[in-house]
């Protein structure tokens, strides 16, 4: 146990520097605290709170402040007498009424002792017998401006519930009033307009991607004139003859695919999408070999991948025009001849075989 | 708590020898209890020095592997892909059969009740329709079951019109001059398809020029006249094409006509009993007679009465049909040049100074005795801007309003502006003074009104094209979007494919 260092007398008149917490390490404040709040130890063993703000600047102050929520900058002491209390406990464990050491140094108020005391509480002073006995915790009345202000704010609450209700009641008096007048009004209310309304994004959203891979050295123009020959071929082609083994996702029958040549070429490009990736990763099996990790793809991902694999697929095609090239490789898909879905189950069968390699990504 | 190691305890402290400490591991080690084999890098390789040592002198940035183009088998032949781009297909077998759907005959083209409705073209009629060039690329005949037009209130007219040049009547054998002209996407090539359609189920002889432009653009041979004329050019090769258009489209007509009088110029290849399709056919055989046999074929067919010794099997002729499709290229210079290296006005070219002095009344006699239709559309899409045309136009519709050429309103040329006289002097006909013989007329195409609109709108959804559920006010949104139903955009929003996700 540190030394204490009695610094001061209690009688001598202490210039006070405000600290922000102050702890069992630091003994020479906590003399400095025990030797003011002296005066007031009745009193606040009175109250039934552990805890007791230290005010600094006043010494009058009173009523129950435990109850109150505390504000972020008020600062939390515990009493000088508490604090020996701890730490007497820590120290010696022996707490039988007897006074310990710091006691016996510098005093400790007589409500502790009798809070901690059952025998000596029996021969307490009347007065202070009928103090404990009178104190119920509660008035009748506040003192305190917060708690009054909540309770305002509880009265207030009543008064909004009156208000609303009248506020209501003339709403719903309007609303009967234009139901009344709906004869009036010309029009049915307007729907949202569907996306494709917007002139940014006039076009499906795949046509609009499938366009923009078609494009080269960002000639935009050029590609929108090769997706409408794309899509007046699939328009006019005979209708594909699906094969079982590698059908289209499920749509509309086959005959009907060339009416709706968004939907048709739709359907090609998300049934030959792959699911997943392979990522090479190096540094999970150490030695510097790579493994193979199959990583899922987000809708837009997997068509992008399918139509790159269907505009590679359609270079080695041997007609003169690029788009009858990329017309060719879709109905080609679509009929199940192409590639593409080679590569597809390609990826895939190495995705499954990349699972275990999963385990030492994670890691 | 103050710590038991004091501060000199610590200071006392001496590093443990080296010997204690387990040694540093060198190489990965498995655990003692794995029965898996180590994985160690591969030792790098000594490389091999095949290509010799370090080259100092070339680049060593990264290249970029460049993709090797496909070897196609052969270069597309020659005129492969002007064929696919002129490629003109008039039947998607994926498109729905409209049921109902009507096809173009005698008795209803002049029928008011079809208007706004869509009229197929009769499939016999489509042979003649494609061998006067009546369909352009261009046009998305393609994404529909079979050819159609819309019946719009200028086919009712235009129907009315031929059906009382041809009918007997007081407007027999009448001849109107009309130019068609209107903004892009209006309907002016399909107006003239529609009379084309029109005259072949009347069975009138139908000339076309379906691209004007061929004509000046230096593309087939010319040479001059003759002798006597140095300034006038002929077009052998073209003319022979001109022939063997009207001959394969007229076929039938022709077949029935014998010659009427004789042709010096063609000597004796033309006896008496000679058809009119053999004579046209002597020049598509011969391109260097090419001229004087189209000019015997117009002699023939504006003919009103045999020469004698002809009147055999002289039959009257019938009315006729010229069209000319974009009219601005021939009113300017030719890219042609003359033997001193001028450039040779359009009109200095016979076949087109032969179509434009059509449009002049005629003397004595009508320029189209028989009765017949001139029907000459500017073109909106691929057009020069000539001013002097301009003028022209605007002369031609104050004229048909009554003006007087002499009246301070009568539009006239900035005399500034270097306007083409001789262009401006080929519209300006005066009244004719031959009766059956209608003014030149200004014929300005607009917008659908909403019914034909919808008529149109309802003919691509029946066709399983457009999945909309048309309604009058859907159908009044698209009419305002086409600028007030301008069908070549209509047709745009028809085919526009719109999925709702």
């Amino acid at each position: 146990m540190p030394p204490r260092l009695n610094l001061f007398n209690a009688r001598t008149a202490v210039p006070v520097f405000r600290q922000p917490s102050v702890k069992v390490s630091r003994p020479s404040i906590a003399t400095i605290n025990s030797a003011r709040s002296t005066r007031h130890g009745l009193k606040t063993g009175l109250t039934s709170s552990t805890r007791m703000q230290q005010r600094w600047s006043s010494s009058t102050s009173g009523g129950d402040n435990s109850e109150r929520p505390k504000a972020p900058a008020e600062d939390s002491l515990p009493h000088v007498s508490e604090e020996a209390a701890e730490i007497s406990k820590i120290m010696d464990k022996k707490c039988d009424g007897t006074p310990a050491s710091p006691e016996l140094e510098q005093g400790t108020p007589i409500s502790e002792i009798l809070q901690r005391d059952k025998e000596a509480q029996k021969h307490m002073p009347k007065v202070m017998q009928d103090q404990i006995k009178s104190s119920t915790g509660t008035r009748s009345f506040s003192t305190f401006t917060r708690r009054s202000q909540a309770e305002l704010h509880g009265q207030g609450k009543s008064f909004d519930e009156q208000t609303a209700a009248v506020m209501a009641s003339m709403i719903s008096q309007v609303n009967q009033q234009a139901e009344e007048l709906h004869d009036g009004i010309k029009f049915d209310p307007v729907e949202t307009l569907p996306k494709t309304e917007n002139f940014r994004t006039r076009y499906d959203s795949l046509l609009e991607q499938f366009t923009k891979l078609l494009m080269t050295d960002g000639k935009l123009s050029r590609a929108q004139k090769d997706m409408a020959f794309i899509l007046d071929h699939l328009r006019t082609a005979s209708p594909p003859q699906p094969n079982p083994k590698r059908p289209l996702l499920p749509g509309p029958p086959a005959p009907q695919l060339p009416l709706n040549p968004v939907l048709y070429l739709t359907l090609i490009v998300d049934s030959v999408a792959p699911l997943i990736k392979i990522r090479q990763q190096k540094g999970i099996a150490g030695g510097g070999a790579s493994v193979q990790i199959p990583v899922p793809l987000a809708l837009r991902q997997r068509r992008r991948t399918a139509i790159k694999w269907i505009i590679d697929a359609s270079d080695k095609r041997r007609d003169s025009k690029f788009a009858q090239r990329v017309a060719n490789e879709l109905v080609s898909v679509a009929e199940g001849r192409s590639g593409v879905w080679d590569r597809r189950e390609q990826q895939h069968k190495l995705g499954i075989a990349g699972r275990s390699n999963l385990a030492g990504a994670r890691r | 708590m103050v710590s038991s190691f004091c501060w000199g305890c610590l200071t006392r402290l001496r590093p443990t020898p080296r010997a204690v400490l387990p040694p540093p591991v060198a190489a990965p080690r498995a655990a003692a209890f794995h029965t898996s084999t180590v994985r160690y890098a591969l030792p790098t390789k000594k490389k091999n020095s095949l290509d010799g040592p370090p080259k100092y002198r070339q680049a060593k940035s990264a290249r970029m592997k460049k993709k090797k183009p496909v070897e196609r088998a052969r270069p597309p032949p020659v005129g492969e892909r002007k064929a696919l781009r002129k490629r003109i297909v008039l039947s998607n077998p994926n498109a729905l059969e409209v049921e109902g759907m009507q096809d173009f005959t005698s008795e209803n083209m002049v029928d008011a009740r079809l208007r706004g409705s869509v009229l197929g073209l009769p499939v016999p009629m489509l042979t003649q329709l494609r061998a006067v060039e009546a369909f352009k690329p261009k046009q998305g005949w393609s994404i529909f079951r079979r050819p159609g037009t819309v019946v719009r209130r200028e086919t009712l007219e235009l129907g009315r019109l031929i059906d009382s040049i041809s009918n007997e009547g007081q407007d027999k054998g009448k001849s109107v001059k009309k130019i068609v002209t209107g903004v892009r996407g209006s309907g002016k090539t399909v107006h003239l398809l529609q009379a084309m359609a029109m005259a072949f189920t009347k069975q009138w002889v139908v000339f076309t020029v379906p691209e004007p432009q061929d004509l000046v653009i230096a593309h087939t041979g010319y040479a001059p006249l003759s002798d006597e004329t140095p300034n006038l050019y002929v077009q052998n090769e073209a003319t022979a094409t001109l022939l063997s258009r009207t001959v394969a489209a007229n076929e039938q007509v022709l077949k029935s006509l014998h010659v009427s009088r004789e042709h010096p110029a063609l000597k004796s290849s033309v006896k008496a009993g000679t058809t009119l399709e053999e004579l046209a056919k002597l020049g598509i055989q011969d391109p260097a007679i090419a001229w004087v046999v189209f000019q015997a074929l117009w002699t023939e067919l504006t003919a009103t009465s045999p020469a004698s010794g002809f009147d055999k099997n002289f039959k009257p002729r019938p009315p006729m049909l010229v069209t000319v499709d974009g009219l601005s290229h021939w009113m300017k210079n030719s890219e042609y040049r003359s033997a001193e290296f001028e450039p040779i006005h359009a009109h200095d070219l016979v076949f087109v100074r032969h179509f434009l002095e059509l449009l002049k009344p005629g003397t004595g006699k009508p320029t189209l005795p028989n009765g017949g239709l001139l029907l000459y559309s500017t073109s909106a899409s691929n057009n020069p801007t000539i001013y002097s045309f301009e003028v022209a136009l605007k002369q031609i519709a104050a004229r048909q309003a009554g003006l007087n050429a002499s009246a301070p309103e009568f539009p006239q040329a900035d005399p500034y502006s270097g306007a083409d006289k001789r262009v401006i002097d080929a519209f300006d006909s005066s009244k004719p003074t031959v009766a059956k013989e209608g003014i030149l007329e200004l014929q300005t195409l607009g917008g659908l009104t909403r019914d034909e609109a919808r008529g149109f709108m309802e003919y691509f959804a029946r066709s399983g094209l457009l999945r909309e559920k048309i309604s009058d006010e859907w159908v009044g949104e698209k009419w305002s979007l086409a600028g007030g139903g301008v069908i070549g955009e209509l047709e745009k929003l028809g085919r526009r494919l719109r999925v709702t996700d």
